[in-house]
């Protein structure tokens, strides 16, 4: 265990308590919707970065990537976090019958949301949610728990069944992240609807994926450890970051340039909530934070391969996913931009709680899947 | 520098590293086997396809004349259904085109060495469909002549075009294709050429082909901004790619008729595009190595990841589906669901189904190995694909508008001999095109080719590619 | 004397003994060393020493200009130059804006990529190069690896370059002889260029005024010009008489000239006034009056016309008694069919102008035909009240 490790255990477990205070005394004082709303952008946060990296694994597996194999150890364990939001994910249901329109009783009177009622209730949304959670869980069991137990066993057979898997499990993502997307966020005016917007939030979600893995990479390079990956390896990881967050961009400014174009009144009121007042400069913060930033930043050839720059690329990136996921949520409550000691107190407990968890995650297993027999293939990767 | 041999044996066969040459290639041996094609006379196959394809081709031509000398009426348009095999025309050849950069410039990008000997079939491909397809949105307009029109130059009327029309966006969006498509083929044939230039004794061609490659020598330091073009021309298509068929689908997604206006379109479009255009990458890629007894450069490798890339892109499509039919559902928009249940119910519902059969179920096949390797699945999956992809445009435009808000606008569209002579007339031009590409240049990029062979790169340098 | 060559070739088998000789021969040279292969061998720059290719940063730069461009265009025509609203939307719509600037920026950055490697960083097109024209070219862009030590100035001593290739393993040499001297190769390559440009925009400016005068003239672009309909004023041998224009059928009715149903002015009597007595009708009967009868009957309708010697005519008194008696219809029978020298207003009124004109005209003869309880007054309002009745009655 390295110093660095040492000291920061200890203040990360008094912010976590700090953080535990204040999200209780929120709820008691900030209001049941300010509450929920706070947790569900957590909740949907952490899942998004672990199914993100989940994901990469997964997509390593079906394409059967020689050189990613020396950095796949690193998203397996930032996906173990998805264990973590189990009980989060309980929690958060409480919050369906809160600040969900359509499971609450005024449904029924709504001529949009009657029809749609018994979908959106309580019982058949949070069965959906359960579903997919066992169907991720699988797929951590899978390809996390396989990938650990083949570093004993040196067994090439775990590689066959994962790349086996990994279809399978492709499904169970793009129909879970659509699902949280509908459920979890457009839930909140379930009068709107984009039938792009889990592809949206899968984009989000992949991006966050890369860049806490990139962070991961780092955060363990300056630790003297998983020295085998190389600068050619994080030109890949730089690439995909750069390529994806292109790919984030046009979504997003594809769906609301339609919706924009339309101008139909039942479309169009999501984004008309979303650019009013003070709401507009955080479109701007997140414009700035999730496109322009990373994409002029990972132009340079250099930088792609730099730790250093890559790193600070990687957090802004995570920090504009958060504000990307604040922008859908809150609006919906109506209240104007709230931030506040409730919005620090769920950032100081969950943020603590993630990182905890994480650098508890990076001492699980080898730092290299070493039962892989194309590790040595990766090692050697050179551009 | 790859996996060793040793441990190649050892694995089980899905994982081993497969082998992009079958037999031994050595530079030399790919410039025999490739160049001889444009300095020999053709096999009787290339005249008899060069006929059918030609005729083909010219029965469209006549067609197309006949539709511009005498008027749009001679089609099957009519209110409401005002855009029908102009269009479905046009976006089925932009999306075939779209397969040909994804191989030659998105591989590129992820460093997939297989790419290397399909590259420069498929680029050509691209640049043939887009062709095809250019021609829909001229003859479709009721005075081609005045096409011009559609570009801001300054004139007499003070007139500048609608930049906020997607048809605008279109036309930069389709030509810029185009051009990119060209240079980029057209750059990567340098090299090849020079080749040509320096195998043939032929007074005739000797000049061409000098002048067509530039003076190319292939200095090093040539090489060095040669390969940098490479790859920032790579960076660009694949932003097309993306853009380019988005727009298309911007046809469709801004306007307000039900079933059109949906967010999922641009990506959706993207998707339909690169599976079409695998699909007919495949039909095109197995005539190919057959008749020009390339096998040991297209292998079975070669023709097995394009299936899973079919494959990957059907269930892709099959993802939109379902997101469009709940979405149909979820709106609780009557015009919406209207417009979906006419889809699977109504009386052009066989176009519905034949579409999700085709590109949803058939392509399903591929999951087995077997069907990925043999010549008679892959050509059913892949023509399946194609009649597929078209026939989802039809139901795209066709459907939904022949029913849209006003029942009392709605009406039956039947298409006219003219139409389907003039899609017909396409495929000639298509295959046309494609026929004289493999008489008069190299098929396979000799030069991109001969940099992965074994042995081709220096070794201290170190590293496997992916 | 030592020999001056141009550039002398060594020839290697493969990349492996290529990279290997690189270093060898370049520490043994003072010129520099070029290397011609029949692909992109990696690490070959670093070991030759080259500078790294610029080319990035200008098509960065380029695309950047195509992005400004195509926004500050389209702002132009759409915002400033010719606003138009289409769709609803705003004439300065970014929005709709992004997808062409996106292509321009491809489109810019594209041909800078393409013709900026080709043109200004490879010189190329260029035929004149000796490598070209060298034994080694054949085997070069098939499949072996030329070493070259070639002088930018000046030229290279052929023994010692010989020697230093030889002794790093080429199979073979071949010393290059100097080009004949003559035009700097930029200064050819400047001259081709421009004279290039002069006959390609020379061609296309001939073929575009060719087009321009010609083609609008051709079949089918005149079709619409010449259509087979019946233009006004033409012959046609569709009809009999060989008039494309033909008189109405027997018994057509135009609109607005509906039958009176009536034979005399006499039998008008029982035509009917449609129209209300409102200001409006009144004011339309004035413009009327105004326009079509002032002239002869004048401006108080009294027959005082404001053209008296004009038409040698005794035009009707119609503020007179006999008028006053006349009922409506017959004043809209003269209007309609004319009366003695006064010829048919049909065409120059409407059918509601002429009733309006019949209101007004009854007007005219009231204002002519005051009555004592038409004076203002209280003791007239009392008298005028039963007067108004009377006068109502008229």
């Amino acid at each position: 265990m390295s110093d660095a490790r040492k000291s920061s255990g200890p203040v990360l477990w008094v912010t976590l308590l700090l953080g535990l205070l204040g999200v209780g005394a929120s709820y008691a004082l900030a209001g049941a919707e300010r509450f929920w709303a706070n947790w569900i952008l957590w909740f949907v946060y952490l899942l998004t970065i672990s199914l993100g990296a989940l994901f990469i694994v997964a997509l390593e597996h079906l394409v059967g990537a020689r050189w990613s194999v020396v950095l796949r150890r690193v998203p397996e364990r930032l996906s173990t976090m998805l264990l973590m939001l189990v009980p989060v994910a309980l929690v958060a249901l409480g919050a369906v019958l809160v600040i969900y329109p359509g499971a609450r009783p005024e449904a029924a009177q709504n001529k949009i949301l009657a029809g749609k009622a018994f979908w959106l209730s309580f019982p058949f949304f949070s069965s959906r949610t359960v579903l997919f959670l066992v169907l991720w869980l699988i797929g951590l069991a899978v390809l996390v728990r396989g990938s650990l137990k083949q570093d004993e066993s040196k067994d090439p057979a775990f590689n066959v069944r994962a790349r086996r898997f990994a279809p399978l499990f492709m499904a169970f993502f793009a129909f879970g992240v659509t699902m949280v997307a509908f459920d979890w966020i457009s839930g909140l005016e379930p009068e709107w609807y984009s039938d792009i917007f889990g592809v949206y939030l899968f984009a989000g979600s992949f991006l966050s994926g890369l860049a806490a893995t990139a962070l991961a990479i780092v955060y363990l390079q300056r630790r003297g450890r998983l020295q085998g990956v190389k600068r050619d390896h994080l030109y890949n990881v730089g690439g995909f970051m750069f390529a994806f967050t292109v790919f984030w961009s046009y979504i997003a400014f594809a769906q609301y340039m339609l919706m924009w174009y339309g101008d139909m009144p039942e479309e169009i009121f999501w984004y008309q909530e979303r650019i009013q007042g003070p709401w507009l400069a955080l479109v701007g913060l997140i414009v700035l934070l999730n496109f322009i930033i990373p994409f002029f930043a990972l132009i340079p050839r250099d930088v792609k391969g730099d730790t250093g720059r890559l790193r600070w690329v990687a957090g802004l990136m995570l920090a504009g996913h958060l504000l990307d996921l604040y922008w859908l949520i809150f609006p919906s409550l109506g209240k104007g931009v709230l931030l506040s000691w409730p919005e620090l107190s769920f950032a100081l407990f969950f943020g603590s709680a993630a990182l905890l968890w994480v650098r508890r995650a990076m001492e699980v297993g080898q730092d290299m899947p070493v039962g892989d027999p194309f590790l040595q293939e990766g090692l050697e990767f050179r551009l | 520098m790859k996996a060793d041999a040793a441990l190649q044996r050892e694995l089980p066969e899905v994982l081993r590293t497969p082998e992009l040459t079958v037999g031994p290639v050595t530079p030399g041996s790919l410039d025999d086997q490739v160049l001889k094609f444009p300095a020999q006379k053709p096999p009787r196959a290339w005249y008899i396809g060069f006929a059918i394809s030609a005729s083909v081709m010219t029965l469209g031509l006549s067609l197309i004349g006949y539709t511009i000398f005498t008027g749009i009426g001679v089609w099957g348009n009519n209110s409401p259904v005002f855009w029908a095999f102009d269009i479905i025309n046009f976006v089925f050849w932009v999306g075939i085109g779209h397969a040909g950069t994804l191989i030659s410039a998105i591989l590129f990008l992820f460093r997939k060495r297989w790419r290397n000997a399909i590259a420069r079939f498929a680029e050509a491909m691209t640049i043939f469909a887009v062709m095809c397809a250019g021609i829909f949105p001229l003859i479709h307009v009721g005075r081609p002549w005045l096409a011009f029109w559609l570009f801001p130059y300054p004139n007499q009327r003070a007139l500048w075009t609608n930049f906020r029309s997607p048809l605008l966006w279109d036309v930069f969006a389709v030509s810029t294709y185009f051009s990119v498509s060209a240079m980029f083929w057209f750059l990567g044939l340098v090299p090849d050429i020079a080749s040509m230039r320096d195998r043939t004794k032929n007074k005739i061609l000797k000049p061409i082909y000098t002048v067509l490659s530039l003076g190319w020598r292939g200095a090093a330091s040539h090489w060095q901004h040669y390969e940098k073009a490479y790859l920032l021309l790579a960076g660009l298509a694949t932003g097309l790619v993306l853009s380019v068929h988005s727009v298309v689908s911007f046809d469709f997604a801004v306007s307000l008729v039900p079933g059109w206006h949906m967010t999922i379109f641009p990506p959706y479009f993207v998707t339909g595009a690169i599976f079409a255009g695998f699909a007919m990458v495949v039909i095109v890629l197995v005539v190919v190595r057959e008749v020009m007894d390339l096998k040991n450069l297209i292998t079975d490798y070669h023709l097995e990841v394009m299936n899973k890339v079919i494959l990957g892109m059907s269930c892709l499509m099959g993802y939109s589906y379902f997101m469009e039919g709940f979405t149909a559902w979820y709106s609780m928009n009557e015009y919406l669901h209207s417009s979906f249940m006419n889809l699977i119910t109504g009386t052009y519902a066989w176009a519905g189904w034949l579409t999700i059969s085709c590109n949803v179920l058939i392509p399903q096949i591929l999951w087995f190995k077997k069907a990925r390797t043999s010549y008679f699945w892959m050509l059913l999956v892949a023509m399946a694909v194609t009649v597929g992809m078209w026939f989802e445009r039809f139901c795209i435009i066709v459907i939904s508008l022949h029913k849209d808000y006003l029942p009392s606008s709605w009406h039956l569209y039947k298409p006219t001999l003219v139409d389907l002579g003039i899609l017909l007339g396409s495929f000639g031009l298509f295959f046309t095109l494609v026929m004289l590409f493999a008489r008069v240049l190299p098929v396979i990029a000799t030069t991109e080719v001969k940099a992965i062979l074994p042995g081709g790169q220096p070794t201290h340098q170190g590293g496997g590619h992916e | 004397m030592s020999e001056k060559a141009f550039a002398v070739l060594g020839l290697f088998d493969d990349a492996d003994a290529l990279m290997a000789a690189i270093p060898k021969v370049r520490e043994k040279v003072s010129s520099p060393v070029e290397a011609y292969t029949p692909y992109a061998i990696h690490g070959i720059e670093e070991a030759l020493g080259l500078r790294r290719s610029p080319l990035a940063g200008m098509v960065m730069v380029m695309g950047f200009i195509g992005a400004v461009t195509a926004l500050f265009f389209q702002w132009w025509m759409s915002a400033v130059d010719y606003p138009i609203i289409t769709g609803g939307k705003a004439p300065f719509s970014w929005q709709a804006f992004v997808p062409i600037m996106f292509e321009v920026t491809v489109l810019f950055a594209t041909f800078t990529a393409g013709l900026g490697m080709l043109l200004l960083l490879n010189k190329l097109p260029y035929f004149g190069h000796p490598v070209l024209h060298s034994k080694a070219i054949e085997g070069i862009t098939r499949d072996k690896f030329a070493l070259s030590v070639e002088a930018s100035e000046g030229a290279v001593d052929v023994e010692t370059a010989r020697a230093a290739l030889l002794s790093a393993g080429a199979s073979s040499v071949e010393a290059l002889p100097l080009p004949a001297t003559g035009p700097s190769l930029t200064a050819q390559f400047i001259l081709r260029s421009i004279l290039g440009v002069v006959v390609a925009c020379g061609i296309s400016g001939l073929a575009m005024y060719w087009a321009i005068k010609l083609f609008p003239v051709l079949p089918p672009m005149v079709h619409m010009e010449d259509q087979p309909r019946l233009d006004p004023q033409r012959a046609d041998d569709f009809f009999r008489d060989g008039h494309g224009m033909q008189q109405p059928v027997e018994g057509t009715v135009a609109r607005g000239y509906l039958p009176l149903g009536v034979a005399s002015q006499d039998e008008a009597a029982v035509l009917v006034n449609p129209l209300p007595r409102t200001a409006e009708v009144l004011e339309k009967g004035r413009a009327g009056y105004t326009n079509h009868c002032v002239v002869c009957h004048g401006p108080l309708g009294n027959g005082v016309p404001t053209l008296t010697k004009a038409y040698n005519a005794k035009p009707a008194n119609l503020v007179s008694q006999q008028f006053r008696d006349y009922p409506d219809g017959k004043i809209y029978w003269a209007i309609v069919k004319g009366k003695n020298a006064m010829p048919s207003y049909a065409y120059d009124l409407s059918e509601e102008e002429r009733w309006a004109v019949v209101h007004y005209v009854r007007a005219l003869q009231r204002a002519q035909s005051a009555l004592p309880g038409d004076l203002a007054g209280a003791a007239a309002g009392a008298a005028s009240g039963a007067a108004t009745k009377e006068g109502g009655a008229r």
